[in-house]
């Protein structure tokens, strides 16, 4: 029994820091369409900039957050507006690919940059842990699933309440009606991609404190948001949360119980199933109900 | 491909079998490579390309067919090689015909973007399964006996097995689209909810693609295993062939039968002749060539020459 | 891999070129090969290639290039990056066979190593490698191909060796090991060397690949309790295990971590119970082996450091002594023939800075020469045990039960 508590907590904090690391392919996915094959990338960028900053002010990596995310929403809008764009209007493969060719070159820049080997971020609280009712909680993955929570909640909050969201939101249910009602859509697409590549770029920060990184694990980052998509539903921080927390359960388990080898497989055979039951994931698609 | 097409491409192949005479190993090597890279493209476009259900995880049908050949011929190891090669290659195939009939259902319902990221994730499953459990001795890795006789070049005579083996894929190929069956693969691809409407029967027709596209993929990969002579999971379960499937057909021209050729003869020829010295920049190189591929020719080279083809007939009428 | 450290490794090969006016009076010796620099071996390719880099540029630039029969030579490194992809390397290396290359250095991973070196030894060209250490490489026959570590099912024969000098020899072992190809195919070594050392096996132990747990299995262990208890897995799991263990109170006569106690911090981390514990330990700075070239590894280190800010990793040390290999090869067969320098590195008996370099009559390092070193914690220093070459200290056996380490 405690067992069985200890591995689903675990899987939960695992599942909240999955959730946000899919949350900005998502809404990319939902709004424009387009599968960003390079997300795993701007994952990476986000755990190496916070690397970065940290060290270089001295101050712990949760607060380079505001920095970090900056720095990627103002390099996501013009890899939007001025390349993947461009590939839009061709089929689906199109943006597959030129994402795909982006993620190569920037994976051999970040080998010349901050070499292959693995890195992590260590703040003051890594080793630390407390117990609560008999469980274990370690303080590095709770505070990373707080950091999780909050903003997914802020993106939530800005999607529904805000102008902008407002405009994401139209464009992607009736991008023709948005249009004759005087909506730039491509400003807005690059909008919501830069948006969509602050999140990952804050996601980068959370994993980077939990986990090891190294320039070779993109593609791992952008299957995850891939299957974390399929599960909740894609376009909204509620079905990447679902989704996510699916995920992150189901792997835990699995590790425990069948085998640490095959958390890999029970997860694919999950994602066939839902694609089979629900192929829009739990959730829905949240931009498809006026369509 | 019409009758006049069927002559020069055995011409073509007449030619090419005599490449291993005049040019030296190292070319014979990116030949060997490119005959491969065209038959992996062509075997990927009978599903891939004529039924448009693009593949980004044909690399399990590769791994699988090579640990399935090279488990059984461990087994009977006292065969001559080329008997070895032979039933590896009966064996790869089958297997992979069974792991696509199973899977053929449930995959072939997803479409688009979504089936082609399923697929990616059938391949890490095998992969990690491969390499998880024991007896299939994925980590460890798995010796397979030379099969080219002492007197010929090894790379000479994968060199030849490749052209077979391509020519082949191609008949196969070329057969299924001059078909009935073809037909209904091409209307798939244009509007599936509409050929079935129409009395095609989607569902028997692709999941036929699939597998067949599923057993030469395989089939395919015994040999490179052959030609490597030990594989372990990471040498057969690649990302990178993955993708470069599609980037095949892309660059050549999405849907027709020499668009993979045309594109495995040029991807193979620019990352392995023209980068191949980099040390540290190809991975870079590689992407940057997407990029422009996608930018500045997205109906591939035959999309490109047909485009050109097109634009020169049509100024006198202007 | 820094900014500093492309440059200077584009500097190094470029180097050759520049310098073609002084290619007058230097002959040029040429080694080809390839390294994985992108992909999911980077970080060792990084280190082998930084490896070969060092000795290239210290050869070259400190010592003006080498002599062999009475003939300068400068040498220079042809070496691209096959990401781990066979096919391409396969076809690269080809390239190079044909460019006239005569001597390859190895890549990183067997899978790698065994297709590549399929093609220079039907080319009859030599290949000194320290990434490939499958028992495949060295049972084909290959004539030409050398590793500078025994095989992978051998690469325990050194501790097994020790444990027969042991007094009163011990009687039995088990074994335990994470489910992780590295460990596994290390348990596989240690399962053989064990077992032809007359040692009776009494249980093996299979641990998920990141153990969390193992009360278990140290509870079987107490039931039925071995002389030796060998341990094959990564650092932190030894760790793991060996709390658990004195937690429990589970003694055994000997306790034997693959990885672990040779770290500082795993030792800190255990304070006394560390006492009396055993490992592998492969290259570092302090082992007293000597050459011509550098002198010794102190110097070696001293030298990389100087060039690179990377630090220092063994397979940085075996990539330079792959290339001091073929330079004593070189000179003891006073040719620059590929052939005769296959005699010489089959008759090979050197020492390099990085150990005493002898091959077995299938290319494979000697088990107990080159199999790397056994370490044992006494008093919370780490002294080498065997081989009898590099002894610091005699082996203390059996080892104090937990309560009674001080």
């Amino acid at each position: 029994m405690h067992l069985i508590a200890q591995t689903l907590v675990d899987g939960l904090v695992l599942g909240g820091i999955y959730a946000l690391s899919a949350v900005g392919f998502s809404l990319i996915f939902g709004v424009l369409h387009v599968i960003n094959l390079s997300h795993g990338i701007l994952v990476l960028i986000g755990a190496y900039l916070a690397l970065i900053f940290s060290q270089a002010l001295q101050v712990d990596p949760l607060l380079t957050l505001p920095l970090v995310m900056a720095v990627l929403f103002a390099a996501g809008y013009p890899y939007q507006r001025f390349l993947i764009q461009r590939a839009v209007n061709q089929s689906g493969l199109g943006s597959m690919l030129l994402t795909f060719g982006v993620a190569l070159m920037l994976q051999n820049v970040m080998i010349w940059l901050f070499s292959p080997d693995m890195k992590s971020i260590t703040p003051g609280y890594a080793f630390a842990s407390f117990r609560v009712a008999g469980l274990t909680f370690d303080a590095v993955r709770v505070s990373a699933l707080v950091a999780s929570l909050v903003l997914l909640s802020c993106l939530a909050m800005l999607l529904k309440f805000s102008a902008l969201g407002r405009v994401i939101r139209a464009t992607a249910q009736q991008t023709m009606a948005a249009r004759l009602c005087g909506v730039n859509v491509p400003h807005v697409y690059a909008l919501t991609f830069a948006v969509s590549a602050a999140f990952a770029g804050a996601a980068g920060i959370v994993i980077g404190i939990i986990l090891p990184f190294s320039p070779a694990d993109e593609a791992l980052w952008t299957l995850n948001a891939f299957v974390v998509v399929v599960l909740g539903g894609v376009g909204s921080p509620a079905g990447a949360l679902i989704g996510g927390l699916l995920l992150g359960i189901v792997s835990t388990l699995t590790a425990q119980y069948i085998g640490p080898a095959f958390p890999n497989v029970t997860m694919f055979l999950l994602l066939v199933i839902m694609l089979l039951v629900r192929p829009n994931g739990l959730l829905g698609n949240a931009f498809a109900a006026s369509r | 491909m019409r009758r006049h097409h069927l002559l020069l491409v055995l011409g073509c192949a007449a030619l090419l079998a005599a490449g291993p005479l005049a040019l030296p190993p190292f070319y014979v090597r990116v030949g060997q490579m490119m005959l491969y890279s065209a038959a992996l493209g062509v075997a990927w476009t009978i599903l891939g390309g004529f039924a448009g259900y693009a593949s980004f995880g044909h690399a399990a049908f590769i791994g699988v067919g090579a640990f399935a050949a090279g488990l059984i011929e461990v087994q009977f190891a006292t065969l001559p090689p080329f008997l070895a090669l032979l039933m590896g290659l009966l064996t790869g195939g089958a297997v992979c015909a069974i792991l696509a009939a199973a899977i053929a259902y449930p995959i072939l319902r997803l479409r688009g973007t979504f089936f082609a990221i399923a697929m990616l994730g059938v391949s890490h499953v095998c992969a990690e399964l491969n390499n998880n459990v024991d007896a299939l001795q994925g980590s460890l890795g798995l010796n397979f006996p030379p099969v080219a006789p002492d007197s010929v070049a090894p790379e000479a005579f994968f060199y030849e097995l490749y052209l077979f083996a391509g020519l082949a894929v191609l008949l196969i190929a070329w057969r299924i689209r001059q078909s009935r069956f073809g037909a209904g693969l091409l209307s798939i691809r244009e509007d599936e909810d509409t050929a079935r409407m129409l009395g095609v029967p989607t569902e028997r027709y692709k999941r036929a693609a699939f597998i067949i596209s599923a057993i030469l993929t395989g089939m395919l990969g015994v040999i490179y295993a052959h030609s490597l002579g030990y594989i372990t999971t990471d040498s057969v379960y690649r990302d990178d062939t993955n993708l470069n499937l599609v980037v095949f057909s892309l660059l050549g021209g999405m849907g027709t039968l020499f668009g993979p050729v045309i594109g495995a003869g040029l991807l193979v020829f620019i990352t392995q002749v023209i980068l191949g010295r980099l040390l540290d920049f190809h991975l870079f190189a590689t992407g940057l060539l997407l990029v422009i591929l996608v930018l500045a020719a997205p109906g591939g080279a035959l999309g490109f020459i047909r485009g050109w083809r097109r634009r020169r007939v049509q100024v006198p009428a202007e | 891999m820094k900014r500093r450290d492309v440059l200077l490794g584009a500097a190094t090969l470029a180097a050759p070129a520049i310098r073609s006016a002084q290619a007058q009076t230097h002959k040029t010796l040429v080694f080809g090969g390839s390294v994985p620099l992108t992909g999911a071996a980077a970080e060792t390719g990084l280190n082998v290639n930084n490896g070969y880099l060092t000795a290239t540029k210290y050869l070259n630039e400190l010592l003006g290039g080498v002599e062999i029969g009475g003939e300068k030579y400068r040498i220079q490194l042809k070496l691209f990056d096959d990401a781990s992809d066979p096919a391409r390397a396969t076809t690269l290396i080809q390239r190079q066979i044909d460019d006239g290359t005569d001597f390859f250095l190895g890549s990183f991973g067997s899978n790698i190593v065994l297709p590549t070196a399929a093609i220079t030894e039907r080319a009859h060209k030599p290949m000194v490698q320290t990434g490939g250490g499958s028992d495949a490489i060295f049972t084909r026959g290959f004539k030409y191909v050398f590793g500078m570590y025994p095989r992978a099912t051998r690469q325990f024969a050194a501790a097994a060796a020790l444990f027969k000098t042991l007094h009163p020899t011990p009687q039995s072992y088990s074994v335990i090991y994470t489910n992780d190809a590295f460990s596994k195919t290390a348990a596989e070594g240690v399962k053989l060397s064990c077992d032809a050392a007359g040692l009776k096996r009494l249980d093996t132990y299979e641990l998920p690949q990141k153990p969390t747990d193992v009360s278990s299995v140290l509870g079987s262990v107490r039931s039925k309790t071995p002389d030796l208890l060998i341990c094959v897995m990564h650092d932190e799991d030894s760790l793991l295990i060996a709390r658990q263990m004195v937690a429990t109170r589970t003694n055994v006569k000997l306790l034997f971590q693959g990885l672990g106690p040779q770290l500082a911090s795993f030792r800190a981390a255990l304070g006394k119970y560390s006492e009396a514990l055993l490992c592998s330990t492969y290259w570092d700075e302090s082992v007293p082996y000597k050459d011509k070239f550098f002198g010794n590894s102190k110097q070696f280190a001293d030298y990389y450091h100087s060039k690179f800010t990377r630090p220092i990793a063994y397979h940085t040390a075996g990539a330079a002594a792959c290339i001091l290999t073929y330079i004593l090869a070189m000179q003891a067969a006073n040719s620059i023939d590929p052939k005769a320098v296959r005699d010489a590195l089959a008759a090979a008996d050197f020492e390099t800075f990085y150990s005493r370099i002898k091959f077995t009559p299938q290319g494979d390092g000697d088990p107990l020469l080159m199999g790397g070193m056994v370490a044992q914690v006494q008093k919370g220093k780490l002294e080498t045990v065997f081989p009898v070459a590099a002894k610091t200290a005699d082996p203390i056996y059996p080892a104090p039960p937990w309560d009674k380490k001080a």
